[in-house]
């Protein structure tokens, strides 16, 4: 196990448990993650891992009968908290989902969006932003001829990456990922990758994947979760060489999942 | 992937076995015609040398085959790492059958000094050292392994005393010099031998525990 100050951890939860309706579906996990690295959930489908995730920000809080209990702290503050401003923490902790989702826009408006709603109005500024976030994304050259061309008409790789973009033009701390490549070739899924490998420098990563090279590849820390619980935790290279766990041992050697 | 991989790791494992136990019979035939003189037994093993690399080639792409289709993890990716390291290793092993089998003529017409200078002691150690890689590898019963360190220093003191008392019949005797030197010769691939081993269970070992260890 990895012992980790609470001081170097950006999230960490204590004693979460998440039902939807009757069931239980994350059992008194803990887990911290660390500032400026990427840490992967793995696990089989309905582990829960992306529950966990969308407790990060709030993302549950749509979802019918669902009751959280426990703490989620954020920068030590606790986000479970009703009195919490749901938009400030999703301006803080982006999220990027399996299917690349941009708006019917354009690439421009696309990422001038969340500023816009932040309250962003200088033209200037704008313009800054969007070229540095889509320059973070690893997008601008593909795209700075075609800004204000429809978003959509972007191959699906291109519109992850403008996903990307989006998520990076609020200047979150926290980015979630949520199985980010698992509609992409592997040309985008590489590009993606590297990306994230350049994203951690400014800032946390959460990544939840059903590819398991691609945890391996990309994350410094993994968890790997199994039934809503958090079975085993620690850095990448032991959980796929020397898993301390039976079960973890069974899932990333394909026994089951 | 599932079962189909684990059903080749399986039966690449259990070939794996075979291989090691032919390349191990190389260096125990080798032996025994040393010790016999029997020259027919000594041309075969140098005749197997062939089959020896084929073999060796053999489990090398297929090792790299499953690397590259099914991406393993944990305790398989040990094991393959750890199949990769023991094919080179008893290649060598087999190798060193055939370097003393090629010795054998020479000892069939001038005939042994003495009980050659304790070496069939020396190979009786390294010979149980091979056995018990080989079970632990096919077992995974790493207690025989775990005594390795003391039983290398023995064959390395071992080495050293066939070397000194080698010298002290040349220097006696001119005449023993070519036997002598052989016998050094063969007190070192021995030596060897017992090395490659202790490099195997640490391997072994790791694919069992995914503990490192160092054994020398």
């Amino acid at each position: 196990m990895v012992n980790m100050t609470t001081e170097a951890a950006v999230i960490s939860t204590k004693g979460l448990n998440l039902y939807y309706g009757d069931n239980h579906a994350l059992q008194d996990i803990n887990i911290s993650f660390e500032r400026n690295r990427v840490t992967a959930l793995i696990g089989p489908s309905g582990c829960g891992k992306s529950t966990l995730i969308r407790c990060f920000n709030r993302m549950n809080d749509l979802v019918d009968n669902v009751r959280v209990q426990g703490q989620i702290l954020f920068d030590g503050e606790d986000i479970a908290s009703p009195r919490t401003d749901v938009v400030e923490i999703r301006k803080r902790i982006g999220m990027v989902f399996q299917k690349p989702n941009p708006f019917p826009k354009s690439v421009y408006e696309n990422v001038a969006y969340g500023p816009r709603v932040h309250g962003i109005k200088d033209k200037k500024i704008l313009d800054q932003i969007v070229e540095k976030s889509l320059k973070d994304a690893a997008l601008w050259d593909e795209v700075k001829d075609r800004l204000h061309a429809s978003a959509l008409g972007l191959s699906g790789g291109q519109q992850q990456r403008l996903c990307i973009a989006r998520t990076l033009a609020v200047e979150p701390e926290v980015i979630l990922m949520d199985e980010p490549c698992s509609s992409l070739d592997p040309i985008a899924t590489t590009k993606i990758e590297d990306l994230i490998e350049e994203l951690k420098k400014r800032y946390t990563v959460i990544i939840v994947t059903h590819n398991m090279q691609q945890a391996a590849r990309s994350s410094d820390y993994t968890g790997f979760m199994y039934l809503g619980k958090l079975i085993e935790f620690g850095e990448t290279c032991q959980i796929f060489e020397a898993p301390g766990e039976r079960l973890t041992e069974n899932y990333v050697t394909g026994r089951f999942g | 992937m599932g079962e189909k991989f684990h059903e080749e790791l399986k039966e690449l494992r259990r070939e794996f076995c075979e291989y090691s136990n032919f390349s191990s019979l190389m260096l125990k035939d080798a032996f025994e015609a040393l010790k016999s003189g029997d020259v027919d037994l000594s041309a075969d093993v140098n005749a197997r040398k062939k089959q020896l690399s084929g073999w060796s080639d053999h489990f090398d792409e297929r090792l790299l085959t499953l690397i590259a289709l099914y991406q393993p993890m944990a305790q398989d990716v040990r094991t393959i790492i750890c199949t990769l390291k023991m094919n080179t290793a008893f290649y060598r092993i087999g190798r060193y059958g055939k370097d003393i089998a090629i010795l054998v003529p020479d000892f069939a017409t001038s005939g042994h000094l003495g009980r050659m200078l304790n070496l069939p002691y020396m190979a009786e150690l390294v010979f149980s050292m091979i056995d018990d890689t080989l079970e632990a590898y096919r077992s995974g019963n790493i207690s025989l392994i775990s005594d390795f360190s003391g039983r290398d220093d023995r064959v390395d003191d071992l080495r050293y005393s066939v070397f000194r008392e080698g010298v002290t019949y040349m220097m006696e005797d001119p005449r023993t010099i070519s036997r002598c030197m052989d016998y050094v010769m063969i007190a070192r691939y021995l030596e060897r031998c017992g090395d490659h081993c202790c490099s195997m269970a640490e391997k072994i070992h790791y694919m069992v525990t995914g503990e490192k260890v160092d054994i020398s």
